[in-house]
């Protein structure tokens, strides 16, 4: 469990800083970046999850979101890990953008072969908040989790999966519906098999039918000119008919103008800030 | 700090002692003219270097005093003393003395306290008394004193030399509170008394002097309070015992105009009498000769007939005048005297000089009394208390108050008010059933057994205002402050008013005791800023030159949240709102245009109404309960949001609107007829609105889940409404006096 830092940047008043280290769950070195905002000096601060999309690594977020301001003022410790195995020699890891390497999907995987190495889901809920309760000044009480697209969906998933886990969560651009899209599909059969009952259990619209826990509050914010959403891999008005169904407070918002970038994140990020300061500062 | 080291210095020798010293006279308090002082006290302490250069032995100079703080202050002074004075009341050395000879070899000192230890309050008394100033020294041992040092040498003069010999550093260090003097050491006799250090004790006896001080003051300003009174009575004292000399006058003038009348009547009636009986006399007398004249002629004729001696003839001659004898003789004589020798003593009635003569002995009536103005807090609504006096001279059996009400309006037309009038046996009156807020003309006369004095002074006294009415659907509340608004309470206009306020715990007591008044408001309204999370009890009192009036009654005042009524003048015609005016109603029938009634300020086309937000920026927060199908539009406005629009469809008004389509249930957040696209799961039953002025923001959440629905962003310019609009019937219900929720921060 040792960790190794790659990297350390005085921001906003606390510290950007990487790590390394030795995976249990991907069997591989794992990088992850986290914001540790002044407060952390002095007393033990709520941690926010992000998880990126797409051929992502650690360093999208930290480099591009603008995040470091608000954590910073609101006393969030933001940890942003990458978003799949890296390095682990299976054939056909790098074949494409959109499965393998960058796109873990944020599930257990249990197909050949990929189940040794891609256990995102079991990376991201489980292992990498035990290494930051135990080697920062996280309150363990207190976490919630947020992402972009892939990691959109990573987060709706994890939040109804782990009922009260997570304080809070909200996503930029989700995949809501992986089993009714072209990436979720190809990843889902992929990581999972063909059997589609399996991968129920990693589809947000499917979960928040069933979903049965502590009140969330969702946060959801959708790009209206994001060419992923006109391309139905997004599908977030089946997640909201879901929860409408279920009683599941959703405010979705339709951001005119806004594409699938980076851009968008930066432009609501402060937003989602504060919406998980919100429950994660009560 | 350095007081002394100032590079300026005052110059002031004998030549130039016009200088500073415009009036020569060996005075024993000169106060320096204001000029004079801001230049002494700019320039401060005497310069060593300017002393020794430019005092000449025994040349006369002039000592300034620092009076109000230091070389800064600029209400120094100059305090000339005699020598022996000084020599009696000079404490031992201070640090700070300064001295002067003037020309006439007066020598001068005052004492200089350092102005950290002065109160500016206790040294503005002091000024203009020297002897006072004298008593307040401060010593402060073991310190050089340059001032008294430079001047010292350069006299040479014993006196001075003396002052400065007592400054040396052995100065007295402690204070014996026995013998109530400073002592150096050894202590000597003063072992075994109280000794307390001479800071101490200066500290403690400059405090006991400003009491006493104090305490003197008051009784100037209650010796000047008497002296004007004092005055008072002796202008009338004059005037009295000048009406009574005037008729003491009168009086004796009076009397002695009638006696002098007496005396001419009786005068020329004696006068007259002698005239009658001397004229009468002198008839008779007349008469008498006449008779006698007529006698004698008679013995003439007849010796003449008896000397004939012819018989013949004797007898013919004789017989006539025998019958004129005869006749003459017949006539009797009448010998009494014709007037009275007597004097007709008639009596004299002197009976009303003499009632004039008793009565100036006798008590005199009573001069006019004094009335006094109106003392404050002495009238009521319907009563005041008329007082007045009498000069100790006069005896009076009764007072009689008269007094009418003052119509102001009244033209010169109209007869004056009719006239009340009440006796009174003591020199003051509640006069009560007069109506309130009004003013009356009283004046009084004395009277006693003498008469009636003539009529005081005509004084108006006023009854105070009836209490005001708090109008409380026009009272308005936020966490930190309060808006209230009442009537007057009276027909005619009142001074001023005062807003009271208490804070009450949670169970209301009947006594209240006034933690706060506001005094001198002068509309019927007021802003009362308040701590947030308490309680209060408000009330006003309307205040006139009589006093103030009885409390209004009181409204309560909860500082937990914000707390506003609904602008009912502005509602369209189909909105109804509730008996409590939180409920709001748009009914399903149909009213025809034509029975509407539209004012400039309804909402003409949007079935709308404004609330009353008290004026006050900061966060305000309320809630709106709407049914599931409750097609709404709740927000924000300006006051002078368009009526004939729609809300926020201008950008006056700022709302999120519920709109039901057959597929689903939309929400907008309408602004300038734009709103974003936002989707949400669950329909809020209960919506907040938090209106934050400083972080220019408008937040909707769904209040039951905690849940943020939208912010506006937007700087308003000036104070807004909130603004409820129902687009089909339905009914909604505003939930007031709400702390805003923790979690509203997070937007």
């Amino acid at each position: 469990m040792a960790l190794t830092q790659v990297s350390s940047n005085k921001c906003c008043g606390g510290f950007q800083k990487v790590f390394e280290h030795n995976s249990s769950e991907l069997k591989c070195r794992m990088k992850f970046g986290i914001y540790l905002p002044p407060k952390a000096e002095s007393s033990k601060c709520p941690v926010l999850y992000w998880l990126s999309g797409l051929t992502c690594t650690e360093q999208n977020f930290i480099t591009k979101a603008g995040s470091q301001q608000a954590a910073s003022e609101h006393g969030l410790i933001i940890v942003a890990p990458d978003t799949s195995p890296r390095g682990c020699n299976i054939e056909g890891e790098d074949e494409s953008w959109d499965f393998g390497t960058g796109a873990g999907f944020y599930v257990n995987a249990t197909n050949e072969p990929w189940k040794t190495n891609y256990r995102m889901y079991a990376y991201v809920t489980e292992e990498l908040p035990r290494l930051i309760n135990a080697h920062f000044p996280a309150d363990p009480e207190k976490m919630s989790i947020s992402g972009h697209s892939m990691g959109g969906h990573g987060a709706l998933i994890c939040a109804l999966k782990n009922p009260g886990k997570y304080k809070a969560v909200s996503a930029f651009a989700p995949i809501c519906n992986p089993m009714q899209c072209a990436w979720g599909q190809k990843a889902f059969s992929g990581y999972l098999g063909s059997e589609k009952t399996a991968w129920e259990a990693y589809d947000a619209t499917v979960l928040a039918g069933s979903y049965s826990g502590p009140q969330l509050d969702i946060l959801i914010d959708q790009g209206r000119d994001d060419q992923f959403l006109s391309a139905g891999q997004l599908l977030p008005d089946n997640l909201i008919a879901a929860c409408t169904e279920k009683k599941i407070p959703v405010v979705f918002r339709l951001q005119q103008g806004y594409d699938h970038s980076y851009f968008f994140i930066y432009s609501f990020i402060n937003d989602h800030i504060k919406h998980h300061s919100k429950y994660l500062n009560a | 700090m350095d007081l002394y080291t100032t590079g300026d210095r005052l110059e002031v020798i004998a030549e130039e002692d016009t200088e500073t010293e415009q009036e020569p006279e060996p005075a024993d308090e000169n106060l320096c003219n204001a000029d004079e002082c801001g230049t002494a006290g700019q320039y401060g302490m005497w310069d060593k270097a300017g002393i020794d250069v430019e005092l000449p032995t025994n040349e006369p100079y002039v000592l300034v005093a620092e009076k109000n703080g230091g070389p800064r202050g600029s209400g120094g002074e100059m305090v000339l003393m005699d020598l022996p004075d000084k020599k009696e009341t000079s404490p031992p050395v201070s640090t700070f003395q300064r001295f002067s000879v003037e020309t006439n070899e007066s020598l001068c000192f005052e004492p200089y306290i350092p102005s950290d230890e002065e109160e500016p309050g206790q040294l503005r008394q002091e000024s203009g008394n020297a002897v006072y100033s004298d008593e307040v020294f401060e010593v402060e041992p073991g310190t050089g004193r340059p001032g008294g040092k430079s001047i010292g040498d350069p006299a040479g003069g014993g006196a001075v030399e003396d002052l400065a010999g007592a400054g040396e550093p052995e100065a007295a260090d402690v204070f014996c509170t026995e013998c109530k003097t400073t002592i150096q050491r050894p202590l000597g006799p003063h072992k075994n008394h109280c000794l307390v250090q001479i800071t101490k004790a200066s500290m403690e006896i400059k405090n006991d002097l400003c009491a006493k001080v104090h305490k003197l003051e008051e009784q100037i300003a209650q010796m000047e309070n008497f002296a004007g009174h004092l005055e008072e009575i002796f202008i009338t004292v004059e005037e009295n015992f000048g009406r009574q000399e005037q008729n003491l006058e009168q009086h004796y003038n009076d009397v002695i105009q009638t006696l002098t009348q007496r005396y001419d009547e009786r005068a020329s009636g004696l006068e007259d009498e002698k005239k009658v009986k001397l004229e009468t006399l002198y008839t008779q007398l007349v008469d008498c000769g006449k008779t006698l004249d007529v006698s004698k002629e008679l013995i003439e004729a007849a010796q003449e007939v008896y000397r004939n001696e012819d018989k013949l003839a004797f007898l013919q001659a004789v017989i006539p005048t025998i019958d004129r004898i005869e006749d003459f003789t017949k006539e009797e004589v009448d010998l009494s005297l014709a007037a009275n020798m007597e004097f007709e003593n008639s009596v004299v009635d002197l009976s009303d000089v003499k009632q004039m003569m008793e009565s100036i002995n006798i008590v005199p009536a009573p001069s006019a009394p004094v009335i006094n103005p109106q003392v404050p807090n002495s009238a009521g609504s319907t009563s005041v208390r008329v007082c007045w006096s009498l000069f100790s001279d006069d005896t009076v059996e009764y007072y009689e108050l008269h007094y009418r009400p003052v119509l102001e309006d009244t033209t010169a037309e109209e007869p004056p008010a009719e006239e009340s009038k009440v006796k009174v046996k003591e020199t003051y009156r509640t006069v009560t059933d007069l109506l309130p807020n009004a003013q009356y003309e009283f004046w009084v006369t004395a009277t006693n057994t003498t008469g009636i004095s003539p009529p005081s002074e005509k004084a108006v006294y006023m009854t105070v205002p009836s209490p005001p009415v708090i109008k409380p659907r026009e009272c308005a509340s936020c966490p930190s402050a309060a808006l209230i608004r009442w009537e007057s309470g009276n027909t005619n206009p009142v001074d001023s008013y005062t807003v009271e306020l208490s804070e009450t715990g949670e169970e209301t007591s009947d006594t209240v005791t006034v933690a706060e008044s506001i005094v001198a408001v002068p509309t019927c309204e007021c802003l009362v800023q308040l701590q947030p999370g308490r309680q209060y009890c408000i009330s006003v009192r309307a205040v006139n030159i009589g006093g103030p009036s009885e409390r209004s009654h009181p409204v309560n005042v909860h500082t937990t949240g914000t707390f506003f009524h609904l602008l009912e003048d502005t509602a369209h015609p189909c909105l109804s709102i509730s008996e409590d005016g939180f409920t709001m109603f748009y009914g399903d029938e149909d009213i025809p245009i034509s029975d509407m009634i539209f004012s400039d300020n309804t909402f003409a086309q949007c079935v709308a109404v404004l609330g009353e937000l008290i004026p006050v920026r900061g966060t305000h927060y309320w809630e709106v309960e709407v049914e599931d199908r409750t097609e709404f539009r709740i927000g924000v406005a300006y006051q002078d949001t368009q009526r004939n629009g729609y809300l926020g469809g201008n950008n006056t008004s700022w709302c999120m609107r519920h709109v039901v389509t057959p597929s689903r249930h939309k929400y907008e957040f309408l602004h300038n007829g734009w709103t974003p696209d936002i989707r949400i799961t669950i329909n809020p039953r209960r919506i907040g609105v938090c209106l934050d002025y400083d972080a220019g923001k408008l937040s909707f959440f769904n209040a039951s889940l905690s849940q943020h629905l939208y912010t506006f962003e937007c700087h308003f310019l000036h104070y807004v409404h909130p603004c409820f609009a129902l687009d089909h019937p339905g009914t909604l219900t505003v939930h007031n006096g709400i702390e805003a929720p923790d979690y509203a921060r997070y937007t």
